[in-house]
This record gives C-alpha cells, sequence and structure tokens, in this order.
C-alpha cells in the first residue's frame, strides 16, 4: 500500500464533507463543521505521508480520467502531479484548511451564525477546489479547478448575503479576477493550441509544454507559433496565463477585489490569504515556471509587477483603520514579494516565501478574527487598545506573525523575505533594468515593519478606547489551539532555508532548496537546478556573485527602522492619529489611488453608458427596420385598401377607365394613330 | 421505427391531450411526454450510427428511403435516422419537453388541454425536425413547428403577446421562404432525382463555389441566422422570450434556436463547405459580432427574462464561431454547445419562471434579497448563472472550451485570424459574467425588499424537480462531456474532410 | 332594303353608352338595374343584327339566352333592392357600405 494510491482522496475528502454539509448539514451537530475539520485532517495526513513519499525519492503521476479522449483531435484528461512542489504545497492547503475549519468552530458556530451548512459547504468545495488545482498535471485541469477557486471565493465572500456589502464584494471579486481568467483561458486556449498538450511534467509518455517550448526555441521541435517567432510567441502565451496570475494574486492592476473581500467571514479571509485563491496566482507560476524561465522580457515583466505591488500596496496599508484592512494590503504586497523572486529566477525563495507568508498571514488572520471575535465584531483598530492583557494567547501569537510579516530576525518572514531580496538583488547587478524591481521591494519592506507595527501597537497596546475592548470576553480552545500551531510554525518555519547562515557556517541547511532541487526526489526538469539553467542560458540572465550577509543586514535594518517609527509615533496609552500629517499623500493611500473609482468609472460610465447605447441602437435602428418593414407593409395597404370603396358605380368607372385605357394602349402600341 | 413510433406518440398523444378535459391534462401530457423520454434514452444507450448521416455514415434507426410522392422527375422520399449530431438533439428535445410540462403546471391556469396538447405536437415536430433526411419531409417538420410555437405566444403570453407572436411568425416564415427558394433553386440545378439530403450532399460534392452555390448559400443562411438568431436578425427573439409563458420559453431558447444552428450545420456547413470557407471572413464577423453585442444588450436590460434571452444570442455566436472553424472541436463544440446551451439556457428560463410565479414580476429593480426567501430556488439560479458564465465542471465551460480550442486552431482565415477572432468573442465570457452577478447582487441577495406586494414562499416541490433534474444534467454533462461528445465527434469528422483539406 | 351594319352598330353603342353612363352617375338601385337592362339589350342588338348580316342563327339563340339572363338578373336584383330597402330604408347604392374595410 503505496502512499500515492490515496492520492486522489486528499482532494476528495474534502469534496465529501461539502456534499454532507450540503446536503445533511443542518442535521447534524455542528452544522457540517466536524466532517469538514475530519475531512480535512485525513487530507492533511494523507498530504504528509505524501511529502515522506517523495522525501523518499518518488514521484507520482497518473492520468485519473479521460474528459475529452479524442483520437483525431486533442483530448483532455485529469491527472495527478505530486512532486517536490506540490506535495509541499498539498500540506500547507490542507493544513490551513484544518486549522480554518477548527477556528471557525469558535467564529461562526460559537456566535451563532445561520447558515452554516452552506458556509461549511463552501469551505469544503474550496479546499477541495484547491488541492485538486494544487496537483493538477495539466494547464487545463488547473484553469478548472482555478476557476471554482474562484466560485468559492464568491460564495464565501457572499456568504452574508443578506446586507449589501458582502454580495458586492464577492460580485467584485469574481468579476475582477475573472477578467484575469479571461486572458488565462486565451493562453490555455493557446498552449494546447500550441503545443498540443497541458502537461507541467514529461512523465509516462507524456511530453510536457515547458519542454516543447524549450525544444523549439532551441529548434528541435516543431510547434505552430500562429506567425510569430517562437520567442515571441511564448511570451505572448506566457502574458495571457499571467493575467490569471495577476487576477487570482491579486498584482497590480487587478488587486482592487482583495479589499473588499474582507467582507467575508475572517476564517474565509485568512483561507483565502494564506492558502488558497491568492496563493493559486502565484503557485501556478511556480507550476509551469519551466515556460517563464524561457522568455527574460516575461521574467522582467513579472518582477516589476511584483515589486511596483509590494510597494503599492504596502503604502496603502499605511492609513487604514480596519485591521482586516491592513492585513489585506500586506497580503497583495506579500504576493507581490514572491512575483519579484519568480521573476528573478529566484524559485526556491518565492517558494519559500509563500509557504513562510501561508503560515504568518492565516496565523495572522486568525488572530485578528479572535481580537473581533473578543471585542464583538469590533473591526476599527482606533476602538481597541489593550488587549494585549486580556488576550494574551492571541497577544502573543500575533506578535509572532507580525514579527515573521515585517521580517524580523529569526521569524520566520525575515528569512524567506532576505532570500527574495537577496536574490533580487544578485539578478539585479548584472542585470541593472531588474534593480528597479529589487528597490521598489526593498522600500515595502520599510512600509511593512511600520504598518505591522502599527497594527500591533493599536490593536493591542495602550488604552482601551472602547467597550467593547474594554469588555472583551475570553476565547475557545477553538480559536486558541490553531493560533497556537500557526504561531509556532511562524516562528520556526524559517528555519528550513536559512541561507545567510549557510553562508556564515558552510553548514549543509538549505532543506528547502534541497527539497525542491530534487534532492531527495523529484520529475526531472521540475527542479529548482533546472530552472537555473534555463534562467540562465535561455533567458540569459547571469548572477551576480556576493554573499548574502550584507543585503540580509541592509533588508532586516530597513525594517527595523519601519518598526522603530512605528513604536516612536504609536505607542503611547492614547495614540494619535498621525496619517493627517502625510497631507495629500494620506487621501491618495487613504482612497487607495482612486483605483476602485477607476475601475467602478471604467464600469459605470464607459462599459454601462456603450451597453445602454448599443441597447438603444438595437431597439431603434435594427427592430425599426423590423417594426418598419410592418408599418410600411401595413400602411401601405390601408391605402391600397381604399380604392375598395364598396360602391359599385366607382368599381365600374374604374373597369370602363381600364377598358378605356386598354383600348388606347392596344390603338397606340398597334398603330392606329 | 424509433423515431416514427416517438412521433407518432407525441402527435396522437396531443390529440388525445387536446380532447381531455383540463382538469386532467397537465398529468396526461406529463405522462405521454415521458414515453418519448424513455424511448430517446433508449435510443441513445442503443446508438449504434458511425459518421455523418449525410456524407455516407451508418445512420441509426434508419427507415426508407420510401418513395411517398413523385412530383415531375423528382421523388418525395420518407427519409427518417439519426447520427451522432442528431442523437443527442432528439434526447434534448425529449427530456426539455417533459421538464417544461411539469414547469407548467404552475403558471398556465386555463385552456390547459389546449396548452399541453400544442406542446407535444411541437415535441413531434421538433424530433422530426432533427430525425428527417429528406429535404421536404424536413421542411414539413421545419414548418409545422411554427404553428404550435405561434398559438402558444399568442394565447398565453404576456400583455403584448400578439405583437410578439405575429413578429416571430412573419419573421421566421419568411426567413423560411428565403432558404426554401436558395435551396430549391440549389437542387434544381444538380443531377438528383430526389430531395434526399445524402444525395443532395453527394451531388454537391467537389462542385465549388459557383455563383449559385453562393446565392444559395446566402439564401439558406439568411433563413437559417433568423432562427439562431444571429445579429442582426434578432430582434424578434427578446420580443418573443419576454411575452411567451416560461415553459414556452424554456422550448424556444430550448430547443427552437438549435433548429437554425443545426440547419445550418446540416445544409450551409455540411453541403456547401467551399463557399462557408470562400465566406469565412464574413462569418466569422458575424459571430463575433453576435457574441459581443449580445452580451452587451444583456448588459443593458433589467428585465430579468430579457437578460437570459440577450445572453442566447450571445451563446448561439459560439455556436457559429466554432461552425466556421471547421476542426473537430470547433464544429463539435458547437453541436455540443447546442446541447448545452438547451440545458442551461432552459434551466433558466425556468428558474427565472420560478421566481416570477413568487414575485410577479422580473424586473431586475423590482426585487431584492430574495435568497433569504426561496433559498432552493435561488441557489439553482446561481448554479445556473455560473453554468452559464462558463463554470468549469459544468456543460457550457465544456461547449465554449471546445469551441474556443477548436476555433483557436482553425485555418479557415488567413494569417491566424481565426485565433485573433476567437480571443475576441472569449471576451464574451467576462461581460456574461458582469450582468448576471449583477443581477444576482440587485436581486438574490441583500436585505429582502419586493415592489409588488406578494407574500414569497418557497416554490412548491413540483417547481423545483424540473430546475434539480436539468441542474444535474449540467453537471453531468460538464463533468463527462464524452457521453455525448464522442458521438458528437465522430459525427463531425467526415463534415471536415467534406471540407477539403482543412 | 336593308339597313347597313353600321347603323345597328351605332345604335347598339349609343344604347350601351347610354347604359354606362347611368351606372355611373346614377345612386338609385332601380335606375342601375335599368342601365344595366340597357346595356344587355344594346348587345342583343348587335348579336340580332350579326346573326341577320351572317345568316345564321346562333346571334338570335344567344340573343334569348341573354333575354332569359336578363331577367334572373332583375328578379334577383329586385330581390336586392327590396333587402336594401329594407335595411337602410333607402334605395341609394351608396348607403349600403357597412361590410367595407
Amino acid at each position: 500500500m503505496a502512499a500515492f494510491d490515496f492520492a486522489p482522496a486528499i482532494a476528495l475528502l474534502p469534496f465529501v464533507s461539502f456534499l454532507i454539509a450540503l446536503t445533511v448539514g443542518k442535521h447534524l451537530p455542528k452544522k457540517g463543521a466536524l466532517p469538514g475539520i475530519a475531512a480535512t485532517a485525513g487530507a492533511l495526513l494523507l498530504s504528509i505521508w505524501a511529502v515522506v513519499a517523495v522525501a523518499g525519492g518518488e514521484y507520482h503521476h497518473a492520468v485519473l480520467y479521460e474528459w475529452v479522449a479524442a483520437e483525431e483531435a486533442l483530448s483532455f484528461h485529469f491527472g495527478i502531479l505530486i512532486d517536490p512542489l506540490s506535495a509541499m504545497m498539498l500540506v500547507i492547503v490542507s493544513l490551513i484548511a484544518f486549522l480554518v475549519h477548527v477556528f471557525s468552530l469558535g467564529y461562526m458556530n460559537d456566535e451563532g451564525e445561520i447558515g452554516l451548512p452552506r458556509y461549511y459547504a463552501g469551505l469544503g468545495l474550496f479546499t477541495f477546489s484547491m488541492l485538486a488545482f494544487v496537483y493538477a498535471d495539466n494547464l487545463l485541469m488547473a484553469f478548472m479547478f482555478f476557476e471554482l477557486v474562484g466560485l468559492c471565493s464568491f460564495l464565501l465572500i457572499g456568504f452574508w448575503f443578506r446586507e449589501r456589502a458582502p454580495p458586492s464584494a464577492a460580485k467584485k471579486a469574481f468579476l475582477v479576477t475573472r477578467f484575469g481568467d479571461y486572458f488565462f483561458l486565451i493562453g490555455v486556449v493557446g498552449v494546447f493550441a500550441t503545443f498540443g498538450t497541458g502537461m507541467f511534467a514529461s512523465v509516462n509518455g507524456f511530453e510536457s509544454f515547458p519542454e516543447l517550448a524549450e525544444a523549439a526555441l532551441a529548434g528541435e521541435a516543431d510547434v505552430n507559433t500562429f506567425g510569430f517567432a517562437a520567442e515571441t510567441w511564448f511570451s505572448i502565451l506566457g502574458l495571457l496565463v499571467l493575467g490569471g496570475v495577476i487576477g487570482k494574486s491579486a498584482q497590480f492592476p487587478l488587486h482592487t477585489w482583495l479589499p473588499d473581500a474582507m467582507e467575508g467571514p475572517t476564517p474565509v479571509s485568512a483561507l483565502i490569504h494564506a492558502a488558497t485563491m491568492v496563493a493559486a496566482g502565484v503557485y501556478l507560476v511556480a507550476r509551469m515556471y519551466g515556460f517563464y524561465a524561457l522568455s527574460p522580457t516575461l521574467l522582467a515583466i513579472i518582477a516589476f509587477v511584483g515589486g511596483f505591488t509590494a510597494l503599492f500596496a504596502a503604502t496603502m496599508g499605511v492609513v487604514k483603520n480596519d485591521v482586516k484592512q491592513v492585513l489585506a494590503y500586506s497580503t497583495i504586497s506579500q504576493y507581490g514579494y514572491m512575483m519579484v523572486a519568480l521573476g528573478v529566477g529566484a524559485y526556491v525563495a518565492a517558494t519559500f516565501h509563500l509557504m513562510t507568508h501561508a503560515f504568518f498571514k492565516a496565523l495572522l488572520f486568525l488572530g485578528a478574527g479572535a481580537v473581533i471575535i473578543a471585542t464583538h465584531h469590533e473591526q476599527n483598530m482606533w476602538k481597541m487598545g489593550g488587549l494585549k492583557d486580556r488576550l494574551p494567547v492571541t497577544y502573543w501569537t500575533f506578535l509572532v506573525g507580525s514579527l515573521a510579516l515585517a521580517g524580523i530576525l529569526p521569524f520566520s518572514g525575515f528569512w524567506s523575505k532576505d532570500e527574495v531580496l537577496y536574490d533580487a538583488l544578485l539578478i539585479g547587478l548584472e542585470n541593472p533594468i531588474f534593480l528597479g524591481a529589487y528597490a521598489m521591494a526593498l522600500l515595502a519592506v520599510f512600509f511593512t515593519g511600520f504598518y505591522t507595527f502599527r497594527m500591533v501597537l493599536l490593536t493591542f497596546h495602550g488604552e482601551p478606547r472602547s467597550d467593547h475592548a474594554e469588555n472583551a470576553h475570553a476565547l475557545g480552545w477553538n480559536v486558541k489551539f490553531p493560533l497556537v500551531v500557526l504561531g509556532v510554525l511562524a516562528a520556526v518555519a524559517g528555519f528550513i532555508n536559512m541561507k545567510p547562515v549557510e553562508d556564515l557556517t558552510g553548514a549543509e541547511i538549505l532543506y528547502l532548496e534541497y527539497w525542491l532541487d530534487g534532492e531527495y526526489g523529484a520529475v526531472e526538469g521540475l527542479t529548482y537546478g533546472a530552472y537555473n539553467t534555463l534562467v540562465a542560458d535561455v533567458s540569459g540572465l547571469g548572477a551576480a556573485d556576493i554573499g548574502p550577509l550584507l543585503p540580509g543586514v541592509i533588508a532586516l535594518a530597513v525594517a527595523v527602522a519601519g518598526v522603530a517609527l512605528a513604536w516612536v509615533l504609536y505607542n503611547d496609552p492614547e495614540p494619535e492619529e498621525h496619517t493627517a500629517r502625510l497631507g495629500a499623500v494620506r487621501d491618495l493611500w487613504y482612497n487607495n489611488y482612486y483605483q476602485d473609482e477607476a475601475q467602478v468609472w471604467l464600469a459605470r460610465n464607459v462599459t454601462l453608458p456603450l451597453s445602454r447605447r448599443a441597447d438603444t441602437f438595437d431597439q431603434g435602428v435594427i427592430d425599426g427596420v423590423v417594426n418598419g418593414v410592418g408599418s410600411v407593409s401595413l400602411t401601405g395597404g390601408d391605402r391600397l385598401r381604399r380604392i375598395q370603396t364598396g360602391l359599385v358605380t366607382n368599381y365600374a368607372a374604374l373597369i370602363a377607365l381600364g377598358l378605356v385605357v386598354l383600348l388606347v394602349a392596344f390603338a397606340v402600341v398597334g398603330g392606329w394613330f | 421505427m424509433m423515431i416514427e413510433a416517438l412521433i407518432a406518440v407525441a402527435l396522437i398523444g396531443s390529440l388525445v391531450v387536446l380532447a381531455s378535459p383540463d382538469r386532467y391534462a397537465a398529468q396526461l401530457a406529463l405522462a405521454i411526454s415521458l414515453i418519448p423520454v424513455a424511448g430517446s434514452l433508449w435510443m441513445y444507450s442503443a446508438f449504434d450510427g458511425a459518421g455523418n448521416a449525410l456524407l455516407g455514415g451508418d445512420i441509426a434507426f434508419e427507415t426508407g428511403p420510401i418513395t411517398w410522392v413523385e412530383v415531375g422527375d423528382y421523388a418525395l422520399q420518407w427519409h427518417m435516422g439519426l447520427d451522432g449530431v442528431s442523437m443527442p438533439l432528439v434526447v434534448l428535445t425529449t427530456v426539455l419537453t417533459t421538464l417544461a410540462i411539469l414547469s407548467a403546471w404552475t403558471p398556465i391556469d386555463e385552456r390547459q388541454s389546449q396548452f399541453y396538447g400544442l406542446m407535444l405536437l411541437m415535441q413531434g415536430s421538433l424530433i422530426g425536425v432533427f430525425a428527417a433526411l429528406d429535404f421536404f419531409v424536413w421542411f414539413v417538420f421545419w414548418e409545422a413547428v411554427l404553428v404550435p410555437m405561434y398559438f402558444l405566444i399568442g394565447v398565453w403570453g404576456g400583455p403584448r403577446r400578439k405583437y410578439a407572436a405575429i413578429k416571430f411568425f412573419v419573421y421566421t416564415n419568411v426567413a423560411s421562404l428565403v432558404m426554401f427558394i436558395g435551396f430549391i433553386a440549389l437542387v434544381f440545378s444538380l443531377d438528383v432525382t430526389t430531395f434526399g439530403l445524402p444525395e443532395i450532399t453527394a451531388a454537391l460534392e467537389g462542385t465549388g463555389p459557383t455563383p449559385l452555390a453562393t446565392a444559395a448559400f446566402f439564401a439558406m443562411f439568411a433563413g437559417f441566422a433568423v432562427k439562431v438568431p444571429i445579429v442582426p436578425v434578432h430582434t424578434w427573439l427578446p420580443d418573443a422570450h419576454v411575452e411567451a409563458p416560461t415553459p414556452v420559453s424554456v422550448m424556444l431558447a430550448g430547443v427552437l434556436l438549435k433548429m437554425g444552428t443545426y440547419a445550418l450545420l446540416r445544409f450551409n456547413f455540411t453541403m456547401l463547405p467551399e463557399v462557408a470557407i470562400e465566406y469565412a471572413p464574413f462569418i466569422v464577423a458575424l459571430a463575433v459580432l453576435s457574441v459581443i453585442y449580445g452580451a452587451l444588450l444583456a448588459l443593458a436590460q433589467r428585465d430579468l427574462k430579457r437578460i437570459v434571452a440577450y445572453s442566447s444570442i450571445s451563446s448561439m455566436g459560439y455556436v457559429l464561431l466554432g461552425l466556421v472553424a471547421y476542426t473537430v472541436h470547433g464544429v463539435g463544440g458547437a453541436t455540443f454547445q447546442m446541447v448545452s446551451h438547451g440545458l442551461i439556457s432552459g434551466l433558466m428560463f425556468m428558474t427565472v419562471g420560478v421566481i416570477y410565479n413568487a414575485t410577479h414580476t422580473r424586473m431586475v429593480t423590482d426585487m431584492s434579497g430574495l435568497a433569504d426567501k426561496m433559498p432552493v430556488t435561488v441557489g439553482v439560479f446561481v448554479a445556473a448563472a455560473f453554468g452559464y458564465m462558463g463554470l468549469p465542471l459544468m456543460s457550457g465551460f465544456a461547449a465554449e472550451y471546445f469551441v474556443f480550442v477548436g476555433s483557436f486552431q482553425s485555418d479557415t482565415l488567413p494569417n491566424h485570424g481565426m485565433a485573433l477572432a476567437t480571443a475576441i468573442a472569449m471576451f464574451g465570457i467576462v461581460v456574461v459574467a458582469g450582468y448576471l452577478l449583477f443581477a444576482m447582487q440587485r436581486t438574490m441577495f441583500g436585505p429582502f425588499e419586493l415592489e409588488t406586494d406578494y407574500e414569497i414562499v418557497p416554490a412548491p416541490v413540483r417547481d423545483v424537480t424540473p430546475l434539480l433534474v436539468l441542474l444535474g444534467l449540467v453537471i453531468l454533462l460538464g463533468i463527462a462531456p464524452d457521453l455525448i461528445y464522442e458521438m458528437i465527434r465522430d459525427a463531425v469528422s467526415p463534415v471536415l474532410e467534406n471540407g477539403g483539406d482543412l | 332594303m336593308t339597313v347597313p351594319i353600321e347603323y345597328y352598330v351605332l345604335l347598339s353603342a349609343g344604347m350601351f353608352c347610354i347604359g354606362l353612363f347611368g351606372i355611373l352617375t346614377r345612386r338609385n338601385a332601380l335606375m342601375f338595374l335599368m342601365s344595366v337592362e340597357l346595356m344587355l339589350n344594346a348587345a342583343n342588338i348587335n348579336l340580332i343584327a350579326f346573326a341577320l348580316l351572317h345568316g345564321n342563327l346562333t346571334g338570335q339563340t344567344f340573343a334569348l339566352f341573354v333575354i332569359a339572363l336578363a331577367a334572373a338578373e332583375v328578379a334577383i336584383g329586385i330581390g336586392i333592392i327590396l333587402g336594401l330597402n329594407r335595411n337602410f330604408g333607402d334605395v341609394d347604392v351608396t348607403e349600403a357600405t357597412t361590410m367595407r374595410w
């Protein structure tokens, strides 16, 4: 009995819990929570088993189901690919999903929410979709579950549908990501049309499209490039797929849905931000990294989008008053870092940050959720304060998460973010254009430190500033347990890849890098080493040779500066709002650079009037012509019938007249005159 | 003889129901309509056809050709049979008729026996349209569909039913005339002695785009385009849908529109591929226009039924795009889209009907927060809407994906123009999401409000049952498209070979 | 001495025109009927005159048919006129237009 025999069950277990919650959830004791917990726990155990098996030097690929088994044309299938990357992601997703389910007992059940079967059904489907997406073996299957993830986010963000804001936010989330998915779908169709396959890995007799692309670039394979040069066409395809990534991972300019998505229940926010929807985009790039690594243009675009988003979102986070909003912008910003890493070929750093971020961001969201429960659903930080003593477990775990987010030694975020910045700098020194991305990412570190600790100080320190904060109630085990688990992980997860330490001591401790490089077992070609070669040889991006220590110190110093500034400004029993000092910039940041307004304007003042015009045109001109034909016939008939007077005299006159006319006509024609 | 048996059951059933008292008509019609469902499902399971019925494939359940009447040099023949294209459409017809009859129980409360009688009459004619392989028999059934439809809209419809019914009838009838003239002119130029579609197809093979063939192609194209409908001959559709009662809308969107696309595939694209390819730029432009323009129009509507009606125009644009691609997935996907759209749009109309039964309004601005009052119905509506948007694992995604892949690969346009056209047409999936999400947000969610003062209670089980059945079918086809896609591919492949080197 | 055929034709044409004039100008149904009789008899004169000219009886036979037809027509015509008078209280043909449009 091998671990991989149960691989399909990793995704199917949450699907079963979805079905149970949907059908009989309302009769169950916890309204569907218990099957969900059991299913995600099962998925977690199976995932860990899979990781162990991968560590034992295996990988797994199986075609589960032929969706379309065409012989004469393209065929499509569902299959499973478990390699180091997907195995690691499976564990992260199922772990976070499990903890979110447990936390929901406290956040939803204990608070007496209604509609819980729907909630747990949504969570189950969400987990199922994400897990299936993670181990999808081809691009089409990935796209399908990518879309299902979008559906689940719609259902869960709009969970409280009786109010006005959540359905609107849900709509926005789906629509904005759909806009990205439009490009993604063209990309999927294009990849299949170009390569005839969407496989990520060359296994079991399949050929993967990244390898076909590589061969085509080298002139060894013949693919349909639709009239473009191979490199141009691959860049176009990569950009199209990147559209979906930008939408789901909330990168500029499609990030606007994410802050609105805070209308959903907080555990859902944790799930969306840490492990499922937002992570899906970045994961997709990592999954098909062999394709992106082929084009320096694509890499540069990814790096710049990432760097810009990291900085851009961090500035907005600085002025927000809602604790969940701050976290939302931090998510956008952190995914920006991962994009920077992917853009500079730092596959390990991106995956590393994806993992540590999953832990500390889930922790922060669940911590915020705990605060929200305790303060009777207060989310404004200015109405909190002084919660440190009332909620010690929450405080300490939240602090760990914040330190990780800010990138302070030795918490996990420091190690991963430092590696991102270090790798960006290495590429940037050799290819100056990438230095811009590095600079933006480095500047964002300062803002991150600042807003994180502004949030911590306002929420937990000082004096309580409202009755709710004063009367914060105690929390149950089901809230504390996930916090503690994640707190530990957020603190120690960074130790698996301490690059500066390795450099200092020479000890071989870059476990994550070895893991992703296939030291334990991997599919050939899907390893860090292979990608590195592609980035260096095919894309031609060389790396500078400097040690990780100095860049690490710089990053740490910048982060500490941000934290220190927050400390100076807000470590006060009665903190003041300092945001006014920013002047016009504050308004700009507070209003998200008027991005939402721009998009709403685009929808309301461009698309809608256009559709109204089209409607007027349709009703007026096109239907007007149709009705016009009818009216002309009717009026013509009406006029024509007037000669039917009903008077014999008139008919006789017409007959006589006709006779005369005929006679005259014959006379003229016959030549009588 | 199975096809004749199905048609006979529907026609005799229609007479029986017409003669029965109003009180029992609904139950009786439902019971009778179950026989064709069972029959067609059995035929599906026993289907042994291969290839395309017009291109010398093995025709399943074939009867004839038996010469019926001799007119001059020509013999009119009774020739029926199914291939992979028509089989799914026959099943679609029978299943949707039964569900439409079930969904009519609540809204139809007068002249029931006539209503259900006409529904069965229409079903019989529709089966005939999809199964007939002789032009004249086909044309008789084709026209026979219009008559019950005219009365169903004109008698049981909304306030402007007469306008809508006459518009529908005149529009489609004039179109049939144009098509008839074009086709007959084409046939008279050929050396054939029957009006059998396979014979005509064989006689046309390799004749190329002669002026007569081109003229006939466009006459037929115009005739079928009205039925589909393709922009700019679409304006009868929203009026007909808005005025028609729910079950009739279901049939109209679910099956009647497919007559147009089915005929396009059978006549224009199978018989005259050279002309179709010659004028592909024009056809592709119409397809893209239908998709984008139809979606834009849907965005401007405030009546739920009008929204769904306009979105049908958009979806039918994909069918045209797939047909003109002349690739397996293009033509096959177009056929799959016919079935899929039949199910999903039928589902949408039914759900809107159930909501209308409760609220007595369809205006988006008149209601909000229905989810609280009718959870199951709204759940189905949300699912159906996502199906319409092309959510994976539902049939809409499968259909659209096949069409996209097929047309993206197509070489019908020079310089990979099909890829570009496909990319543009795909933008429809964003707009469709826009208006459906907007409509859902306004009507289903938020605090409960209703302009018309009716008390909203959850829909009765008999109204919800057809919704759940259809939703089940939509998901089933989304997960296992090969249930019908395999026979469709088998039947459309010869069409591609007929199209020359494509 | 025989009357030349031209005179018969002229007489017949004259009578026909008088009848036509009557139909076109009169509104009284009885006058109508009389005008129709005039026109029929104009035709009769022609028939008989040409029968005489050609020396066969076909024309006379047809004249008899026409007389019979005229009698029948009068019978029906009078019936209609009576109906008109009963329904509209008048025999003016322009009044009876209720079936129009």
